[in-house]
């Protein structure tokens, strides 16, 4: 008897906590809506802050209250972090990828949300019957115009390559987007391409080895989310086979790609986060609309470019 | 929209998964993985016919019956084929992977613009309806199902969960026990995915995985509220069933609003659940 007065006490106050509302606040309030824990995401994250700060928010000279929920690639937990945020009527709400920014413009119609990591509304099938995006959506897209010059890459770097081998993962639209570019541009190059699908990065070693058999001279890790688990064994089973990985995001080459051309995700962020800035400086989001990331950078890694004999010009950015 | 009532809300979409995993661990007295596939069917098939604009009651049926047709196909291959009751659950969830994909033809399709089940009708403010009618579809979930369980047929089901051969040498099939019992539980968990796709506004073929423990954890909580309350009936099992899934959605979105370190945030959940599951319990080792 006694335990049960103890459960509902606990329980009621659990409830009590629960149903305090927060005071008023002057300052204006960000929410960021991150899907996952990933080193490259986080990149964008520091962006989006830094580019708040520079513009004079910052928490820490309490200009700025951030409410940060991570979902930890958990569905129904993103949709409770995004109603959280909209509980606590937040000024704008940040989303970090493609899967947040959806929920977010799902859940709401009148807060402004500002993307980053995400694809154009259209290719995320964002848009509606008259091919316009939501009112509220803001920040910056990217389109798959990166994969041309990815593959251009491949073939300055190695003009004798004939077959190319890359993995992607058929859970992730982007990722399946981005194939069905790289089959258009290699046909176009004329390369032979190899592909094998990878749904969870414990396949990824067998499925790599399925290419490497197949003789590839060149591999592209398309940046989705299995790649970003697995690359150190993707750079190991190509390097053992004297094959260099190509790829479109600089953490990945970081990571041991030869070299990359691709959004830089820290910019990405910062010019999210000017756009977030410019709103919460003016109150208005007149003038605003999704925009195209605007900084996409060429590096490579000194150390594979040495180990493959390749060179790379003045174009390029050595990344360690 | 109140925070707090949204968890709820999404504990009432979940709540017929909740009810699916009971039916099947009465039943088999292990947790059905097929779950996880036939949850992302429900949502799949959602999105898919929705997009095509048939009308959101059409596809409630339509969702029911292809659930219940991944659960007859696992326990045919259980019972028939003779194959562990987990494995052909896992089996029949990795070929339904392929079957989700195949059906959206993305990973990913957003219902952001289109007539569901919460715009059927206009009578009340938007989270008040959406309330109103999760709580319609549930409750006569919850009805329809006990008074099944309270029928001949249903008594049969549970005894073939309690004591298999008895119920054999009463001249019941258990065979079809066991396939019309998963059919059943996994026609639930697809209207569960039906629910929560357009609670959430997408269908996405990564919303299943790891449903089944959350349908689990969901079944568990409930049973704290019978022992609390020393129930036996059916009816009220169900409904605590269907309380547990509220419970956890409000437990999470509690640790959502103390804006605990997102690393530890699973950690913490598991703690709450710990708590309110233990506690009623600490009253019979002392």
């Amino acid at each position: 008897m006694m335990f049960r007065k103890i459960f509902l006490f606990v329980f009621s106050i659990l409830i009590s906590v629960s149903c305090h509302t927060a005071t008023e606040n002057k300052i204006p309030v960000v929410g960021f809506l991150d899907l996952l824990q990933d080193e490259t995401l986080a990149n964008a994250k520091k962006g989006f802050f830094v580019a708040l700060k520079e513009h004079g928010f910052s928490p820490a000279d309490k200009t700025l209250e951030i409410i940060y929920r991570n979902a930890q690639n958990d569905q129904p937990v993103l949709l409770q972090s995004c109603d959280y945020m909209i509980s606590k009527n937040v000024d704008l709400i940040a989303s970090n990828p493609t899967l947040s920014t959806i929920t977010a413009v799902q859940k709401t119609k009148t807060i402004p949300v500002f993307m980053m990591v995400s694809p154009r509304p259209d290719l995320a099938k964002l848009t509606d019957a008259n091919g316009k995006a939501p009112a509220n959506l803001f920040g910056v897209y990217e389109t798959l115009e990166y994969i041309d010059t990815s593959v251009m890459l491949i073939r300055q770097v190695f003009p004798s390559i004939k077959k190319i081998g890359t993995i992607f993962n058929q859970s992730e639209p982007q990722s399946v987007d981005a194939l069905q570019r790289i089959e258009m541009t290699c046909k176009s190059f004329g390369i032979e391409l190899e592909k094998l699908p990878v749904n969870n990065s414990s396949e990824t070693q067998l499925v790599v080895e399925a290419l490497l058999n197949k003789k590839i001279e060149a591999f592209f890790a398309l940046p989705d989310n299995t790649v970003f688990s697995s690359m150190e064994l993707i750079v190991r089973s190509c390097d053992r086979a004297g094959i260099p990985v190509f790829t479109s995001e600089e953490g990945l080459v970081k990571r041991g790609a030869i070299a990359a051309f691709g959004a830089d995700m820290y910019a990405w962020g910062h010019q999210a986060g000017e756009q977030a800035a410019q709103f919460l400086a003016t109150k208005s989001t007149s003038g605003l609309k999704p925009e195209i990331v605007q900084v996409r950078r060429r590096v490579y890694n000194p150390e594979k470019a040495g180990k493959f004999g390749a060179t790379f010009g003045s174009g390029f950015i050595a990344v360690q | 929209m109140n925070f707090y009532f949204a968890a709820i809300l999404l504990g009432l979409g979940f709540s017929a998964l909740a009810l699916g995993i009971f039916l099947s661990l009465r039943i088999f007295q292990i947790p059905d993985i097929t779950t996880d596939g036939s949850f992302t069917l429900g949502g799949a098939i959602t999105a898919v016919l929705l997009s095509q604009h048939m009308h959101a009651l059409l596809i409630l049926p339509v969702v029911f019956i292809c659930g219940g047709f991944a659960g007859m196909i696992t326990g045919w291959i259980h019972t028939r084929l003779k194959v562990n009751a987990l494995l052909s659950g896992i089996l029949v969830m990795t070929a339904l992977y392929s079957v989700n994909l195949a059906l959206m033809s993305r990973s990913n399709i957003p219902i952001i613009n289109l007539p569901d089940i919460f715009s059927l009708v206009s009578f009340l403010p938007g989270s008040i309806q959406q309330f109103t009618l999760l709580l319609l579809v549930v409750s006569i979930l919850w009805l329809v199902l006990s008074w099944i369980l309270k029928t001949d047929f249903g008594l049969a089901m549970r005894a073939t969960g309690n004591n298999e051969q008895m119920i054999r040498s009463n001249g019941v099939n258990s065979h079809q026990m066991k396939i019309t019992g998963l059919a059943l539980a996994n026609g639930l968990t697809a209207i569960s995915g039906y629910l929560v796709a357009q609670i959430q506004g997408f269908a996405d073929i990564n919303m299943g995985i790891g449903i089944v423990i959350l349908g689990l954890g969901s079944v568990m909580i409930g049973e704290i509220f019978l022992n609390m309350f020393k129930i036996r009936s059916i009816t009220m099992h169900l409904a605590g069933v269907i309380g547990g899934s509220i419970l956890f959605r409000i437990i999470l979105a509690f640790a959502l609003s103390l804006g605990i370190d997102a690393l530890y945030l699973k950690l913490i959940v598991s703690v709450f659940v710990l708590l309110v599951v233990s506690i009623p319990n600490l009253r019979r080792s002392t």
